[in-house]
């Protein structure tokens, strides 16, 4: 006979899970590179990547998307194999490789079968060492970018985030988007892509991460032999001065008819490394940080705006910001507005017991969660050593956000949102824009381009 | 290796309403994944009624008798888990990834809402997610560059009729007029034990999880038979060519053919087939127009397939001043020459090799798994067909890919082009 089980509440957790993080050896090859690798035994897989502490943020002046070109220029051809030939290497391993790169980094990441990894980090080894850069990858490629560029004007949340972060990190190396300006673009030579890879790319620090099924010692010798002579110069000194914060107010990119309006709202903030970190994380939680969050509920679920919202503090080496970003029908944008300030003030006034409690289990319960696919597990190691922070981090975790008081909690919303600094963009048709925006708020926003410039 | 690897281990039985269950243990995750499949999805749509299957999935997540709204993500999320759910042209499917000493949770959670959702529903929680829909077709379609193409192309390629005819989001003016009693009719109609199919990967115990759900779901009401899918024969007489003009820079091109169903015969060589085509920078297409004469910015191919039909789709975009004429000759030309010559043994093993792979590095996610058992659950009766379906890629010949582009890509097709506006 079975049981009728009682549904009038929710069922209690089984006995609580002993959960291992999963072990990170460290290594260090002659030319100082750290290598940090987890094992996974149960496929055959391995995936790594190589971080290369060189981005956007090293252009140069009228050379802005140098570092992306050059991260689609990299694997054009290496050593023996051109441009086809050398993906063909990879596809006959059945091997994933891809350069990805943002304004601080440039990752290198290889999945592969066990079987073919020694084979597959050869060729990593020589895209990094002997890469080709022949003149007419040079042209085919950055004919694409520019094209790309002039695809992206058609992406509302492209236009959107491009405005918005020039408006907040101004002329400084992360107020534009690494995809750089056609104008600029069109003025950059092979010559400059070969330069930047010589001189700026091939001297930056950098890291290896791998994960899955490898034999440690084995894995090392093969990387030493790859990558021992890796040129390591301290990092070049370009030094960051933190844009000021802007006091609030409006602006607006025209895009004509749109249905919907992108907006994004926010302000500089703290760095990845600040002593508030955890608490902040946990306020934002609260705040916008997942599905059951305060604006989400509010913008989505009671007045269904938007399909969603959110709001998140994201990380660069040397700044960051805090946003909420959302996209929601034309004729509610002022509205819409209005409840995410009223959002942004309420975190500061009250926090209560039950959302705090809810935070904190998310976050701590979901943690082994975030350890399940290699990439998963190298991306979280990578996010740390992109902030030169120390590994136990992760251990300590979970810890961390259990003993974060709810004093802290509510200080960090004071100490890390400010309505009155907030920057409101909104990219969507003009004259619905300003009408929605006088009637909601009585605010006039300033008319910038998709880069974020006056017109 | 791959043989032992791809073998997954699995139970499969059937509860006395009817309710199909697939039990996967992997026992030394800390996770456990539930993953229901519903079968309806927007081809069990009528005329009129568009977005339905969609709509309705919303609305599974707005509580149920003994689940405030908004619950679903409450509870789940402070457990540590994550939940979504997703409608398809075949199916709708919910899931939620649970640290293991949480299963019992989701089981109470989904349950509910197969059992006891009538109750909860209020017109008020209808017209916000109606609101949300309409939010949501607005920034996925109508508010990006190509986003009407899809519903453009296959409302042409298919007939008014036809069960794929219309956007799984529906079209506008339907969402806008559903009606709570509609709400009500649908549950009743497809959200039965005996429609859906519940499968439970990660670390449990067997035999008190198979206590649970007989213990959570047994006791839901089998109900009705649900109706058979009416769905009539596709071909067309003639090339069918549309344009459409829309908030793009470059314009862009859409070829689409009739071909087979998910999983006949000559799916896995179309899949092959398209794979030869655009997958990489060696693919046919992509060397040709991307790469060597540089007249397209982007391509891809591919056989999108269901229970119902199939179609093979090649998109382009044009690079400045060219134009869509002149990508199309090239594709024909490149299928032409596909044809014609042969495939090499070399792209034949490479697209084999990458196919291969992928299946291997899928296994490295739960809820994958769990959503893939049930995936072949659906469409062969056998939820363990990861080694067969890989196979069928492995010992299809480069004759039958060259076979299946003779019988399909020479047929009278629909062209779209998406064009930028005139100003």
């Amino acid at each position: 006979m079975i049981a009728m089980p009682d549904r009038t509440q929710a069922p209690q957790p089984g006995l609580s899970i002993k959960y291992q993080l999963p072990g990170i050896e460290k290594f260090i090859l002659s030319s100082g590179i750290e290598i940090y690798s987890v094992k996974k035994d149960k496929l055959p897989v391995v995936f790594a990547e190589l971080i290369v502490f060189s981005g956007s943020r090293y252009d140069g002046e009228n050379k802005k998307g140098l570092s992306y070109l050059t991260s689609c220029l990299i694997d054009e051809g290496a050593g023996e194999y051109d441009s086809l030939q050398l993906s063909g290497e990879f596809e006959k391993l059945g091997s994933v490789f891809s350069i990805s790169s943002d304004h601080d980094k440039t990752i290198f990441s290889i999945m592969s079968l066990k079987e073919n990894f020694s084979r597959t980090l050869e060729l990593l080894s020589k895209i990094i060492y002997k890469p080709r850069f022949e003149e007419k990858d040079f042209q085919r490629e950055k004919k694409k970018v520019i094209d790309h560029i002039l695809q992206l004007k058609d992406e509302p949340s492209f236009i959107a985030s491009a405005a918005f972060e020039h408006l907040i990190f101004e002329s400084t190396c992360y107020g534009y988007p690494e995809i750089g300006f056609s104008g600029d673009l069109e003025n950059i030579s092979n010559i400059d892509v070969r330069n930047f890879y010589g001189t700026n790319f091939l001297q930056s620090p950098a890291s290896v991460v791998i994960v899955g099924n490898f034999n440690s010692s084995e894995i090392i010798e093969r990387f030493e032999n790859e990558f021992g002579n890796w040129n390591l110069s301290p990092e070049r000194t370009i030094r960051f001065i933190q844009p000021g914060i802007r006091e609030a107010s409006y602006f607006m990119v025209h895009k004509e008819n749109s249905p919907q309006s992108e907006l994004r709202i926010g302000h500089l903030s703290k760095l990845r490394s600040a002593p508030d970190y955890i608490p902040a994380r946990l306020m934002n939680a609260i705040l916008g940080g997942q599905f059951s969050s305060r604006i989400n509920l509010n913008l989505r679920e009671n007045k269904g705006f938007t399909y969603g919202a959110t709001s998140a503090f994201l990380y660069y080496r040397e700044s960051a910001f805090f946003e909420i970003s959302t996209a929601v029908n034309i004729e509610n944008s002022g509205q819409a507005v209005k409840e995410i300030l009223k959002e942004i003030d309420g975190i500061r006034y009250s926090i209560s017991e039950n959302e705090i409690y809810f935070a904190k289990s998310y976050l701590i319960k979901q943690f082994p969660s975030q350890f399940e696919t290699y990439p998963q597990i190298a991306k979280n190691i990578e996010s740390l050593l992109i902030h030169s922070l120390d590994l136990n981090q992760l251990s300590l975790y979970t810890g961390r956000i259990e003993a974060a008081s709810a004093d802290e909690i509510r200080r960090a919303a004071l100490e890390n949102i400010f309505p009155d600094k907030m920057t409101v963009l909104i990219a969507g048709d003009r004259i619905k824009i300003r009408e929605q925006l006088k009637s909601a708020l009585n605010a006039e926003p300033t008319e910038v381009d998709l880069y974020g410039n006056p017109v | 290796m791959t043989e032992n690897i791809l073998n997954i281990d699995y139970e499969k039985y059937v509860l006395a309403n009817g309710l199909q269950v697939i039990l996967y243990r992997d026992n030394p995750s800390p996770l456990v994944a539930v993953n229901l499949w519903y079968r309806v999805g927007s081809a069990n749509e009528k005329p009129g009624k568009t977005g339905f299957a969609h709509l309705f999935e919303h609305m599974m997540f707005q509580g149920s008798q003994h689940i405030p709204k908004e619950g679903h993500f409450k509870y789940i999320q402070e457990a540590g888990g994550s939940l979504n759910g997703s409608t398809s042209i075949d199916r709708t499917n919910y899931y939620e990834t649970l640290p293991a000493n949480s299963l019992e949770l989701a089981f109470w959670l989904e349950s509910d809402r197969m059992g006891f959702l009538i109750p909860s529903l209020t017109p008020d929680k209808l017209d916000n997610q109606k609101s949300v829909v309409m939010n949501e077709r607005r920034q996925r379609y109508e508010n990006q560059p190509y986003g009407l193409s899809w519903e453009k192309l296959f409302s042409n390629l298919y007939t008014a009729d036809h069960p794929y005819h219309w956007p799984t989001i529906g079209w506008m003016e339907d969402i806008e007029k559903f009606e709570l009693d509609e709400v009500k009719d649908f549950f009743n109609t497809f959200y039965v034990p005996g429609n859906a199919t519940l499968a439970v990967g990660g670390s449990f115990d067997l035999a008190k999880t198979k206590d649970l759900i007989e213990e959570y779901f047994g006791s839901i009401p089998c109900g009705k038979p649900v109706p058979e899918i009416a769905s009539s024969a596709q071909s067309l007489e003639t090339n069918k060519t549309i344009m459409y003009e829309d908030e793009v820079q470059l314009p862009r091109i859409y070829l689409a053919w009739h071909t087979v169903r998910a999983f006949d015969s000559a799916d896995a060589a179309l899949d092959l087939l398209a794979s030869i085509l655009s997958d990489s920078k060696n693919s046919r297409l992509h060397k040709s127009l991307v790469f060597d004469k540089q007249i397209a910015q982007d391509i891809s191919a591919f056989q999108y397939a269901g229970r119902q039909a199939g179609a093979f789709i090649i998109s382009s975009t044009a690079k400045p001043a060219v134009a869509l004429d002149t990508i199309r000759e090239e594709i024909f030309r490149e299928l032409k020459n596909l044809v014609s010559e042969g495939i090499r043994p070399d792209e034949l093993i490479r697209t084999k090799n990458n196919i291969k792979s992928t299946f291997i590095f899928s296994l490295q996610k739960l809820d994958l798994i769990t959503d893939h058992l049930n995936h072949y659950n659906f469409y062969l009766d056998n939820p363990g067909s990861f080694l067969s379906d890989l196979e069928r890629y492995e010992k299809t010949t480069a004759g039958e890919i060259m076979n299946a582009a003779k019988e399909f890509l020479f047929n009278p097709y629909v062209e779209l082009q998406i064009i930028p506006k005139s100003r």
